[in-house]
């Protein structure tokens, strides 16, 4: 078999997995699927009904954009493979402002380079997701070591004030149904909207199924790609869309504008321009901000936790159960807006904050301003490229009952 | 009476941002009779600008248009045509903007020969930040940046357009404007990457660091340099140096356009996976619906 073959062969194997797991699933019914995070994420954008994919190749993400390559012409969609990651973001744009809900996926070093792009795509209110899966940084650092890195470069990324809204997946399942609510964020929004991923959510296999992922799970319903679309409840919030191409030919600029769509110099319609951007996210944070909490108000410990610590911070919520310690879990998808309410809610009621991150703590510093008045807010930050384990975190959880009792 | 290009302009925003003697204006009303002769619709037209003064150009004309990032016009046209490939997608930018940071795009709209037209306004300077040096500053020229002079070569930037694979490369100058005319509405006609380099005179910010200074000495010297392809053929290297080559310089038919090789692409898909739900659907008895 010559090497082209053998390409050939592999290729169709790549492709009958997702073929399989997207066509077969009415017919498998409840039974579920090894699928990888990647392959997951994508699929849960093809269900949402994403439809333009422009993207550049970076482990450990490429198997998305793999994915929508194979996929999205066999849908009647569009997938380019572009120059480089500031490209990929710049076309999404100017799809989502023909009408189409553009989307991308890279990771830190590409995310960085998305960040003036992404700024533009707030500007001009275009709908999009981004979905970055995190490796170890800064630079080229350790291409596969999984990390949560860019979480402020997620929210601060760009310059000037802006909203942002910041989801996180922590198993396959979220891959699926947290991009599907990357979408409908972006629709409803017209803004852009980042889903985060350790590089071992996007990489790992696990057992799957759509019909089987719980909470927060959306369907084709939820989505309306008509051009321009506004829902009516958020009418008086999201200024009326600009779509090139329309009978309005509109002006589209990433200067502040007035609504005209061009630029203004007025201070106070600049100010009211910036702030209407903010608001129309903040003003939704309840809507925004998925979360779950286990053994809800039972634990003088919460571990606060996203991504693939959350699995661990659950796992050891069920040791700390055998060992008669008082933990609960508070495991975020939704890391900005921020959850102010979720955060202050449960500092109110337990001792120690505990936050295990694959970063030094830069999660930890927003849960401590949000929290350090009613409890003691403790940073377990790892940047060595390996996982927290369930047992790290409960040996902390020990040492700080520990420390209490002995006081 | 209103004037015919007038239906594709923004008179409300009139008078422009561009300084006196600026030849920016000069390329833009080529453009607008281009478009006047072609009859462009403006609910299918899109007119993509980056950053800079030419590529302000895009915020006068009515149709519609983006003011979007430093150098990355180019990408932006490339989502905005792959989405709605009915439209007519024209891209406006500078020597800075096209040709410095968008340098890689540029090339690479060109190799994959998409259906859109660049019109690329070469001013030899960074004229709204102020007059520092682009990579179309001749050499020797002053600038805020080379107080000294610059000491690096220029793009021939028709001929890279042309080497990364552009299927029509047109140049021409701000003082002969009517074959630019002519050169955009060809290009907008041509379906592929079509690129044209318009010389403009910056008196403001070029033409007050460097010989022969003034906007109609400028006009008047673009004039004196400019020649015909057939007459640069038979020109050594050395004496091409100061020339401008003017005219359609490539023009390629039957090289495969990307939107519409990509467009058969997702008819084979497609029928491939209506095919495969065919198979899939009578193994399974029908029970996939």
């Amino acid at each position: 078999m010559d090497n082209r073959s053998t390409s050939a062969v592999l290729d169709s194997v790549a492709a009958m997995e997702l073929w399989h797991s997207h066509l077969l699933r009415e017919k498998i019914d409840q039974s579920s699927l090894l699928v990888q995070g990647n392959r997951a994420c994508a699929l849960g954008a093809l269900d949402a009904g994403v439809r333009f994919f422009a993207g550049y190749p970076i482990t450990p993400s490429s198997e998305i954009m793999e994915a929508m390559a194979y996929e999205l012409p066999r849908v009647g969609g569009v997938f380019v493979q572009m120059e480089d990651e500031i490209a990929s973001i710049c076309a999404c744009i100017g799809a989502s402002l023909s009408g189409w809900l553009g989307m991308t996926a890279t990771s830190g070093p590409g995310f960085s380079l998305m960040q003036e792009a992404i700024g533009y795509a707030i500007m001009v209110e275009a709908p999009l997701v981004i979905v970055d899966v995190m490796r170890e940084g800064p630079s080229t650092g350790r291409v596969s070591a999984p990390s949560q890195g860019d979480v402020m470069q997620a929210r601060w990324g760009t310059h000037g004030d802006h909203p942002a809204i910041v989801l996180a997946a922590s198993n396959v399942a979220d891959m699926y149904r947290l991009t599907m609510a990357a979408v409908r964020f972006a629709q409803r929004f017209r803004t852009p909207v980042t889903l985060l991923a350790d590089e071992v959510v996007g990489h790992m296999r696990e057992s799957f199924s759509p019909e089987l992922v719980g909470r927060y799970r959306l369907t084709s319903g939820d989505f309306d790609f008509t051009p321009g679309y506004v829902h009516p409840d958020l009418a008086r919030e999201v200024h009326p869309p600009h779509i090139l191409g329309s009978e309005a030919h509109p002006h589209v600029t990433g200067c502040t504008h007035d609504e005209t769509g061009f630029p203004t110099n007025d201070a106070k319609k600049s100010e009211r321009f910036l702030h209407e951007l903010y608001d129309k996210v903040t003003n939704h944070r309840d809507e925004l901000c998925l979360y779950d909490v286990k053994n809800e108000g039972k634990g003088r410990v919460c571990v606060v936790a996203y991504g693939s610590c959350a699995r661990s911070a659950r796992a050891a919520w069920r040791l700390a159960e055998l060992e008669g310690l008082p933990v609960e879990v508070l495991h975020l998808y939704t890391l900005f807006p921020l959850p102010i309410e979720v955060i202050q809610t449960v500092a109110r009621r337990v001792e120690f904050m505990l936050i295990p991150e694959l970063n030094l703590g830069q999660y930890a510093r927003e849960v401590r301003k949000l929290a350090e008045n009613w409890t003691t807010v403790i940073s377990m930050g790892k940047i060595d490229g390996t996982l927290i384990t369930p047992r790290e975190i409960l040996d902390q959880v020990t040492r700080l009952i520990g420390k209490y009792e002995s006081v | 009476m209103p004037l015919d290009i007038e239906q594709y302009l923004h008179t409300e925003r009139l008078p422009h941002m561009w300084c006196a003697g600026c030849g920016i204006g000069i390329v833009t009303g080529a453009f607008l009779r281009a478009m006047v002769d072609l009859g462009l619709k403006r609910e299918e037209t899109v007119v993509v600008g980056g950053v800079g003064c030419s590529s302000r150009a895009a915020g006068y004309v009515d149709v519609g248009t983006m003011h979007t990032i430093h150098g990355r016009a180019l990408a932006f046209a490339t989502g905005i045509k792959m989405a709605r490939p009915e439209f007519t997608v024209i891209v406006l930018t500078g020597d800075g903007d096209g040709a410095a940071i968008g340098g890689n795009h540029l090339i690479h709209a060109c190799r994959r020969n998409i259906d859109l037209t660049c019109i690329l306004f070469n001013n030899q300077v960074y004229g709204m930040t102020g007059g520092q040096v682009s990579p179309m500053t001749g050499w020797g020229d002053l600038a805020t940046t080379a107080p000294y002079g610059q000491v690096e070569t220029p793009f021939d930037l028709c001929r890279l357009a042309e080497a990364a694979g552009a299927t029509f490369v047109a140049r021409g100058t701000a003082a002969n404007i009517r074959p630019v005319e002519e050169y955009i509405k060809q290009g907008i006609q041509h379906p592929g990457f079509a690129f044209i380099e318009a010389v403009v005179p910056c008196p403001m910010e070029y033409g007050k660091r460097n010989a022969p200074g003034g906007v109609l000495a400028m006009l008047d010297d673009e004039k004196a340099r400019s020649i015909s392809k057939a007459e640069a053929a038979r020109l050594t290297p050395e004496e091409l140096e100061d020339k401008i080559v003017t005219g359609v310089l490539h023009h390629k038919v039957g090289r495969p356009e990307f939107q519409r090789s990509y467009a058969s692409i997702v008819a084979r898909a497609q029928a491939e996976a209506a095919e495969q739900a065919e198979t899939l659907q009578s193994e399974s008895g029908g029970a996939v619906s």
